[in-house]
């Protein structure tokens, strides 16, 4: 499986889509925006572009000959998946971090970068991969419908929160107002999202393996 | 010993059918493997390489079923669509940085020896390189892995004649010691005649005939007659063409009376091949 990584890493995936996280993460200094956005690019413009070129150069026909197994080249390409998810979310997280410093009196009308918020990012990558892998595997190289349909979610989903949070006071006083500085409410909003991610990813995963099995190349 | 054996595939789709395909490579041999556009022998290759599901029938290699073995036995197989590239916009170094990693058996200095025969330049794109040296670079990539069975689709379509001669100039050599054994789909029939040991002929998704390809076009007469000739065999040809002389038509050798004092040459495959086409359409 290393060997596939490796393989999507040096082959299929053009390093501009490993730089663009440092760009796109920038965008997280941006005074009292909607942050949850910044995670958005990489599903607008990452996603499409990365399965592009794998369909463009006949990535499945080529892993195909070789000696790997079908099991291997799902785990292969989600791994690839999570590792540029979790890259846009850190750095996104760092530059965050910055924001705090460049503009510490700043009125949040949207979500602060607190470690809450990153919660509800993790949440919000969990309902892609959900939507985005398993519907990917049902042909393997069709990825349009797939991107719609996960992209959409994920639309309906930030919106929704970002709605609440700034309608319902509880959801407001959690992550911008006094739940803010409670620490440990904080880190349990972000453990959270991380289990919800991790749980939905490997779901993700089981019934894409399925679904790639059972697949006519 | 065999290195390849098909035993009754059977695969339903909605527009085509492959029924009952069986056939046998002995090590150390070249098979053609022809049929027209559609015929089926894309596909039986991707059964080969167990990349559709067979709703029955078996594939060995090797005397192995890929089916349980299929990653021991990819690391025997070299694998090339002709028609089908494969990251264009990469060198030849990175493309084989990236492969020579799966493979247990790769010898770099194998691969280097290839490189300098088939004088291919590691620092060019796969996509300056001609269709003839995409084919020898496949097959360095395949021999140095140590393939010991080739299953090369179409590798000759879009080569110049000259580069053809070659290939299949390669292709001999590589039999020679008797470990390597090649499976190579064409529609091209020169290329069998020149280089293929055995033939197998599909059509319509069912084989026709497997054997020795002496034996193959043995097996065949094509008749020229006139026609008053024609009604008496109509029934026995597989099919004909009706000219001004009369009729040319394809029969097989044993429903053929040698006695009788229509004229009878054996036929080329290229002409084996475009009668039983005829046949499809007589029957459309």
């Amino acid at each position: 499986m290393y060997n596939l990584v490796i393989k999507d890493l040096k082959l299929g995936i053009n390093p501009w889509f490993l730089a663009l996280p440092f760009l796109i993460g920038t965008l997280m200094l941006i005074p009292n925006w909607i942050y949850f956005l910044v995670l958005q690019y990489f599903f607008w413009i990452s996603v499409p572009n990365i399965f592009a070129q794998f369909k463009a150069q006949n990535d499945l026909v080529f892993t195909m000959t070789m000696p790997v197994s079908r099991k291997d080249m799902v785990k292969a390409r989600v791994t690839v998946i999570v590792i540029l998810e979790l890259l846009h979310i850190v750095i996104a997280m760092i530059f965050g971090l910055f924001t705090f410093q460049l503009y510490p009196d700043m009125t949040y009308s949207f979500f602060a970068p607190h470690m809450g918020f990153w919660g509800l990012c993790f949440v919000m990558l969990a309902i892609f991969n959900i939507i985005f892998i398993p519907m990917f595997y049902k042909t393997a190289y069709k990825y349009g419908s797939a991107a719609t349909a996960s992209i959409t979610a994920t639309l309906l989903y930030f919106a929704s929160v970002q709605w609440l949070g700034i309608q319902n006071s509880f959801v407001f006083e959690t992550f911008n107002g006094n739940g803010a500085d409670n620490v440990s409410l904080q880190i349990t909003i972000l453990i959270v999202g991380i289990v919800i991610f991790t749980v939905f990813t490997i779901a993700a995963c089981s019934i894409a393996i399925k679904r790639f099995g059972r697949l006519d190349i | 010993m065999i290195a390849l054996e098909v035993k009754d595939l059977n695969k339903k789709f909605k527009n085509f059918h492959l029924k009952d395909v069986s056939f046998q490579l002995e090590k150390g041999y070249i098979m053609g493997f022809i049929g027209a556009n559609g015929a089926g022998k894309t596909t039986t290759i991707k059964s080969i390489m167990n990349m559709i599901h067979l709703d029955s029938g078996e594939v060995h290699v090797l005397g192995k079923n890929i089916v349980e073995h299929e990653l021991d036995l990819k690391q025997e197989i070299g694998f090339a669509f002709g028609s089908i590239d494969f990251y264009t916009r990469s060198k030849i170094k990175t493309l084989t940085n990236v492969i020579k990693k799966f493979y247990k058996n790769w010898e770099d200095e194998t691969y280097y020896n290839y490189l300098r025969r088939f004088k291919l330049d590691e620092d060019k794109k796969i996509n300056d390189l001609s269709m003839g040296m995409k084919v020898k670079y496949n097959l360095s990539l395949a021999l140095s892995h140590g393939a010991k069975l080739l299953i090369l689709d179409e590798p000759t379509s879009g080569l110049d004649p000259a580069a053809k001669d070659e290939l299949l100039d390669i292709f001999q050599e590589l039999v020679v010691d008797g470990q390597i054994s090649i499976l190579f789909s064409t529609h091209s029939t020169s290329d069998l005649e020149k280089c293929a040991d055995f033939i197998t002929f599909i059509d319509n998704g069912k084989i026709i005939d497997s054997s020795e390809k002496e034996e193959f076009m043995d097996s065949y007469r094509l008749l020229n007659g006139n026609e008053s000739q024609l009604n008496q065999l109509k029934e026995r040809l597989i099919s004909y063409k009706m000219n001004s002389f009369g009729f040319t038509g394809l029969i097989r050798l044993c429903d053929f009376d040698t006695s009788s004092d229509i004229k009878a040459t054996i036929p080329s495959l290229e002409e084996i091949m475009i009668y039983f086409a005829k046949k499809e359409e007589m029957y459309v």
